[in-house]
């Protein structure tokens, strides 16, 4: 095992492709391709894509009830080599609904809240997120927080796996991401700006607004930040400058589901290999292009991404 | 056919230091009958099941009569699973664990399964480090889909 995502609140994602959808009218599923349900969170995606790319994955996670029954028999199904180390639970797992009109060109999602998380089971988690550090390189720790689970405990996550020397890299959003790079920054960052343009009480309008909270993530340690900017395009920085990833691919606004993931994906992918964080960053603009190639979130092969390192523009942001 | 055709990587485990009440939550919770037992560094040291819990509990006379109609209530029974709650699996967990490793042959393990009466045997790497676990309907499946 080389990696160990963590999604403290994973979900049973439905994406439900709906062409000329409206709200308040009925609509039917064409077939059951219209209909997907996939084992979710941010972690769990990571964790599936990783994978198909050939790392070796322990996916980590709180589950509950039938729906995290159904999480983790789907993904063992999906993907028998991913090893899994998942504490349940009382309640039930999240579900998330997405529903892609590729005519219109949207998406509109409804994301629960998750189940609410004992202190017993907390303490379950950290004994065998703990034990699992001494078998990986690097942590991911990604996506949202479910009810009971306090910020202190996101950044114990942090500072155990920095203290055993594991490269830490953390997407999130609110005020739990905010309190945990500003106690003892993971190595790289990427804040979730799906729902809220406002980091660290600043609103995000100007392409110089982004640029400087890029900045500020390194200067509070991180080695390497992603920050998403107006669909196309995503401002990245190393402690070597700060730049403008621009796709010159079309990017359709429905084909954006899972996109975030896969540039996660590509990132860890580049720093297993053993490549500079600016290159690793590469790959990750790379996977989340490839990934914009498919309306569903689908699994990438080390030559699609490959196909896309040239598919961007590249501009210093400085 | 080997032992990592059947293999399901995961890594679920008590350990030594928890509690049987940790034990019985865990289990009842993801509907496992045992779980293996390890140490800090992840090394399988045993193995417990639902049956050493229940051993544990029941009157030691309790096997030698044969029927529960012997019994005059559950009261010893839930009596003393009030008095073992807070003791540690390393208590009442089987040692040495049966273990397997990935490279080994499914006739090894389906063996061991027969002969040692077990629903699940624990796979360990070369340090003895959990990898995961091959379950009685895994060796069944991974044979018959093999024949097919």
């Amino acid at each position: 095992m080389r990696v160990a995502t963590v999604t403290l609140n994973p979900a049973v994602d439905r994406q439900l492709i709906v062409p000329n959808f409206e709200v308040n009218q009925l609509h039917r599923l064409t077939g059951p391709e219209s209909s997907a349900m996939t084992p979710g969170g941010k972690g769990i995606n990571v964790a599936m894509l990783l994978d198909v790319l050939g790392i070796s994955v322990v996916a980590m996670s709180i589950l509950a009830g039938y729906t995290g029954r159904i999480l983790e028999e789907e993904l063992r199904r999906l993907h028998p080599r991913i090893t899994t180390n998942f504490v349940y639970t009382s309640g039930e797992t999240r579900e998330n609904i997405a529903i892609v009109d590729p005519i219109k060109d949207t998406i509109t999602e409804i994301n629960s809240s998750g189940p609410k998380v004992d202190e017993k089971t907390m303490d379950v988690f950290l004994k065998r997120y703990i034990m699992t550090l001494s078998r990986v390189n690097t942590v991911v720790i990604s996506g949202s927080v479910p009810p009971g689970v306090s910020a202190g405990y996101c950044m114990d996550l942090v500072r155990r796996a920095k203290q055993q020397k594991k490269t830490v890299i953390v997407e999130g959003i609110g005020r739990f991401f905010e309190e945990v790079v500003k106690n003892d920054c993971p190595h790289v960052v990427r804040p979730d700006l799906r729902r809220t343009q406002t980091v660290f009480d600043r609103s995000l309008e100007t392409l110089e607004d982004y640029v400087e909270l890029a900045k500020e993530f390194i200067r509070l340690g991180a080695e390497a930040a992603v920050i998403s900017y107006q669909v196309v395009s995503d401002i990245v920085a190393t402690k070597e400058g700060v730049w403008v990833f621009t796709s010159k691919e079309k990017v359709e606004k429905s084909h954006l589901f899972g996109t975030g993931d896969a540039f996660v994906a590509g990132i860890v992918y580049g720093i297993d290999r053993g490549l500079s964080y600016y290159e690793a960053l590469k790959y990750g603009m790379a996977a989340a292009i490839a990934e914009t190639k498919y309306v569903e979130k689908s699994a990438l092969s080390i030559s699609e991404i490959e196909k896309y390192l040239d598919a961007f523009e590249v501009r210093s942001a400085v | 056919m080997k032992v990592k055709d059947v293999l399901i990587r995961d890594i679920s485990a008590v350990f030594e230091d928890e509690t049987v009440e940790d034990f019985v939550r865990i289990c009842s919770m993801q509907s496992f009958s045992g779980l293996p037992v390890v140490d800090e560094n992840m090394v399988v040291v045993g193995y417990i099941s639902e049956n050493d819990v229940i051993n544990a509990a029941v009157p030691s006379y309790f096997s030698l009569l044969q029927s529960v109609s012997f019994l005059p209530d559950t009261h010893q029974l839930v009596q003393r699973l009030q008095k073992i709650k807070e003791h540690t699996v390393s208590q009442y967990m089987k040692t040495p664990a049966v273990t397997v490793k990935e490279e080994d042959s499914l006739i090894h393990v389906a063996d061991l399964i027969i002969r040692r009466r077990l629903k699940v045997v624990p796979v360990v790497d070369d340090q003895g480090r959990l990898v995961g676990i091959v379950t009685r309907m895994g060796v069944l499946k991974g044979a018959m889909e093999k024949g097919g």
